[in-house]
């Protein structure tokens, strides 16, 4: 973001830049083949080192309780040059953000200490909104507590974390509510990976319980609530994440239009290249002003800064999805060929933005927040 | 009210009649009978689908991501038993010799079930109209006949198309453009034929083909002058393949490096050579270039124009039966009005593209090389006289005359302004239908949600594949600039076109 406005947040960006392109640019292409390549386990566990993953855990729980700011810098510059492992830390974050606004402190604690990554990472069906197509499981109460049963699809990072967040309807009751479950129960059963537009190495899984122990998240019923006040702060990390493809996608069209040659001269200087440049450079700098806006807004608890969160994204990621159609032209074919970034940016773009939820009805929905 | 000759006056000011409404123009022209032809292979296309494609299309993606040096054979050798290389090959040779109008219809069939074994099957016409834009009577039977004895034998024959280079794509689809590209596909005459030396990139099925109709030039000074098409077989010596590029999407249809190294193509396999064989009618060669290669992509896009269409129905027809029967805050999407209205808008997408590839097929039909097998008399002479009137004239066709007198009457018949219609339609439906094949696409995933995003539910297969379309045959920003230099700029003496 251009809001590197303190020392702080300046060199977060530059850790996580540079992290980006020693550990993730040189190896994108075979991270993305997951999953019919080898898991990027290495790079995982050198980012959770780095402390990536606790960006806004609080501190109580071992995190470093910084705001949405810093966790906006991480996923941007680390989406740069690969959005996956930006999708792993935000699908960890929601889980997280659901526990914190649900005050399951003893929870978060548990998942907080973890000492490796893959104790401390937490699945969660990040691109569904449970309340708009109901991939929901079902809940009993047993004895102290619950177990669950039934289906959640595309449930991120089921493969490889050792708990899950998942939603479950209680039986008799109308709402949701949220659950913690761990994944090494017995009763659990994973697909494949389900294999996807993009995010290759952040990978989901179908999952399907048979009567699994289970803690309550908070109160009954109230997993609606929780989702929205998550997905309230969560917009705008998921737009960090496009705003990062983009600048990824702009700087390597910028690149290669200066080397190619066509009718005799650098590409860059046909006016028709400036002008689709020009606009992915205007869209770029629009997106950052406005992330960094909604950013500051909600750190500093402004009043409305909700709606601020959820109007950011939705025109950050629609902007990036446009933006990485154009950052494939402009290098025309080898733009559509893998030995170039494009090709898995404009894969990225549109599966960010299906983050939280459907994008069409996230639109309905931001009107109805407003309105009423 | 108005006299004969003050209306054709106001009919031929911009934007004239013909450019207009093209269709209404080119319908009653054009015979009947490829109504009925039109019909039949739309229904072959739909059986297809049925029996093979929708069966195989997810599957065989998800092989390509996991071997992407894997050659989809297994489909290629179902095509070629279905008849599909030599659909539109003539009557008079054994085959079907259903009209080219058909073509195109077909192609959106194919292509709105997959758009990459779309491209397995039609991306051989392309080869064919380049070999038939040459007019090489001889050299076109006798490739020709290898497909039939390839569909025989249960042995693929089909052609590529070799045009791009490592330094130049968009300079070699533009005979403006080629003299100041990095042009280095070189064919030097020698003796007996030619000797080329250079490579080629991006060639859609160029691992899977047999002939190569390769365009190089022999004087790379002056390429747009110098423009020869050869047609190279596989096992000629110095030709080999190179890398299979590792695509976004249309991943069963390879696309190949082809790697010419003192391979010398013999005289009797040069289909087109704008310096030594062509006919003196007033062209300058790099005139005969520029029609032959527009004659080439003014079909060329026309078609891709139709995978456009083919790509916006697929991600309508996924769209709309994921909202029928998906439950959104209790109820189904498709009967969310917000849903209806996208519904509506992606339908709308699907016909506009359809419509616009339409068009420039009733342009190609009529003001196209090959209007004159359009033409009533013609068309029905070739459908209901026997095969054996033809052989009558068999030796005669074997002979090099009959190159001559063809591409004669051909460049006789050469007007700019048929040539500006055929290749400005052709631009004009290459740009829209694909932009608004991308633009289904995104609607259709914005629409499905998670399921969108999933290799199962094609949604997102779709999306891969129909990118490409805004790229090859031109990327749409040089088929918009085509479209101005044909349609727009010829009433305006002072524009210049590609030399910015």
């Amino acid at each position: 973001m251009s809001a590197n406005s303190n020392k702080e947040l300046k060199l977060l960006a530059g850790a996580a830049l540079e992290f980006a392109k020693k550990e993730l640019a040189p190896n994108r292409e075979n991270n993305d083949r997951f999953p019919f390549g080898p898991f990027w386990n290495p790079v995982l566990e050198k980012a959770f080192e780095l402390d990536f993953f606790h960006t806004t855990l609080p501190e109580e729980f071992s995190g470093i309780g910084q705001g949405m700011s810093s966790l906006c810098t991480v996923l941007e510059n680390i989406s740069q040059e690969d959005a996956s492992l930006a999708g792993i830390i935000f699908t960890n974050t929601q889980a997280q953000e659901i526990m914190r606004i649900a005050k399951s402190d003893g929870l978060l604690k548990k998942a907080g200490n973890a000492k490796t990554v893959k104790e401390f990472l937490i699945a969660f069906p990040a691109f569904n909104n449970p309340s708009e197509v109901e991939h929901v499981a079902s809940a009993s109460k047993s004895g102290d507590g619950y177990t669950v049963s039934g289906g959640i699809e595309y449930v991120v990072l089921g493969g490889m974390a050792a708990q899950a967040v998942i939603p479950a309807r209680l039986d008799g009751q109308d709402g949701y509510s949220f659950f913690f479950v761990d994944l090494s129960a017995n009763g659990i059963n994973r697909s494949d990976p389900v294999f996807s537009l993009g995010f290759h190495a952040c990978p989901a899984v179908d999952m399907t319980f048979n009567n699994v122990k289970a803690a309550l998240i908070g109160e009954e019923g109230r997993g609606q609530e929780y989702f929205e006040k998550m997905a309230d702060r969560m917009s705008v990390a998921a737009a960090a994440i496009s705003l990062g493809i983009m600048k990824g996608s702009l700087k390597e069209a910028l690149d290669y239009c200066t080397k190619r040659f066509q009718g005799g001269r650098e590409i860059i200087k046909w006016s028709e290249m400036k002008m689709i440049l020009g606009n992915m450079a205007v869209m770029t700098k629009n997106a950052e002003l406005i992330l960094s806006a909604a950013c500051g807004a909600t750190d500093a608890g402004k009043n409305g800064w909700e709606q601020c969160c959820r109007a950011a994204a939705i025109h950050i990621q629609e902007m990036a999805c446009d933006l990485t159609t154009d950052g494939i032209q402009v290098l025309g074919g080898v733009g559509y060929m893998k030995d170039f970034g494009q090709e898995k940016r404009f894969r990225d773009a549109k599966q960010a933005q299906s983050l939280l939820g459907m994008a069409s009805l996230k639109k309905v929905q931001y009107l109805e927040s407003i309105a009423g | 009210m108005i006299s004969r000759s003050e209306q054709k006056t106001l009919l031929n000011r911009t934007p004239r009649f013909e450019d207009m409404l093209c269709s209404l123009y080119a319908a009653p022209r054009m015979p009947g009978g490829v109504v009925k032809e039109t019909k039949k292979v739309v229904a072959i296309a739909r059986k297809f689908n049925v029996q093979v494609i929708r069966a195989r299309t997810l599957e065989l993606d998800k092989k390509m991501h996991e071997e992407p040096d894997y050659l989809a054979w297994d489909f290629v050798r179902e095509a070629n038993r279905w008849g599909f290389y030599s659909m539109w090959y003539p009557k008079q040779i054994g085959c079907k010799g259903y009209s080219f109008f058909s073509m195109p219809p077909f192609i959106e069939e194919i292509a709105s079930a997959c758009l990459g074994m779309a491209n397995l099957i039609m991306v051989h016409y392309l080869g064919v109209t380049v070999l038939a834009s040459s007019m090489n009577v001889r050299l076109i039977r006798r490739l020709f006949m290898d497909t039939i004895e390839g569909e025989k034998t249960d042995s693929p024959c089909i052609f590529s198309t070799a045009i791009t280079e490592p330094g130049a794509g968009t300079d070699v689809e533009e005979t403006e453009l080629v003299d100041k590209g990095n042009i280095t596909c070189y064919a030097q005459k020698v003796p007996g034929g030619y000797r080329v030396n250079g490579t080629k990139v991006f060639i859609s099925n160029g691992h899977l083909a047999t002939w190569h109709m390769l365009i190089a030039y022999s004087d790379l000074k002056k390429p747009s002058e110098n423009m020869v098409v050869l047609a190279v077989k596989n096992g000629t010596k110095g030709f080999s393949f190179g890398k299979m590029e590792k695509k976004l999407g249309q991943k069963c249809c390879p696309a190949s490096e082809l790697i010419f190294n003192d391979c010398f193509i013999p005289d009797e396999y040069v289909c087109a050579d704008m310096r030594m064989d062509m006919p003196k009618t007033g062209l300058s060669k790099k005139d005969l270039a520029a029609s032959l290669l527009d004659d080439t992509l003014a079909a060329s896009r026309c078609g891709v124009g139709a995978f456009g269409a083919g790509g916006a129905r697929g991600a309508f027809e996924t769209a709309l039966k994921f909202a029928a029967k998906t439950k959104v805050k209790g109820r189904l999407l498709i009967n969310h009005e917000w849903a209806q209205c996208i519904l509506a808008e992606m339908y709308k997408n699907m016909l506009a593209a359809r419509l616009a590839y339409m068009e420039s097929n009733y342009a190609n039909g009529v003001f196209g090389p090959m209007a004159v097998f359009q033409y009533k008399p013609v068309y029905y002479f070739s459908k209901y006289m026997p095969v054996r009137f033809f052989n009558l004239f068999e030796n005669f066709f074997r002979k090099p005359v009959a190159t001559k007198l063809l591409r004669r009457a051909r460049l006789l018949a050469f007007k700019q302004e048929n040539n500006q219609i055929t290749a400005g339609l052709g631009s004009f439906c290459k740009f829209s239908a694909t932009d608004l094949a991308v633009k289904n696409c995104h609607l259709a995933l914005e629409m499905m949600g998670q399921a969108g995003l999933r290799h199962d539910k094609n949604a997102e297969k779709i999306l891969r594949d129909s990118k490409l379309l805004q790229i090859y045959e031109g990327t749409n920003q040089l088929n918009r600039l085509n479209l101005f230099k044909c349609l727009i700029a010829r009433d305006f003496p002072q524009t210049v076109v590609f030399d910015e």
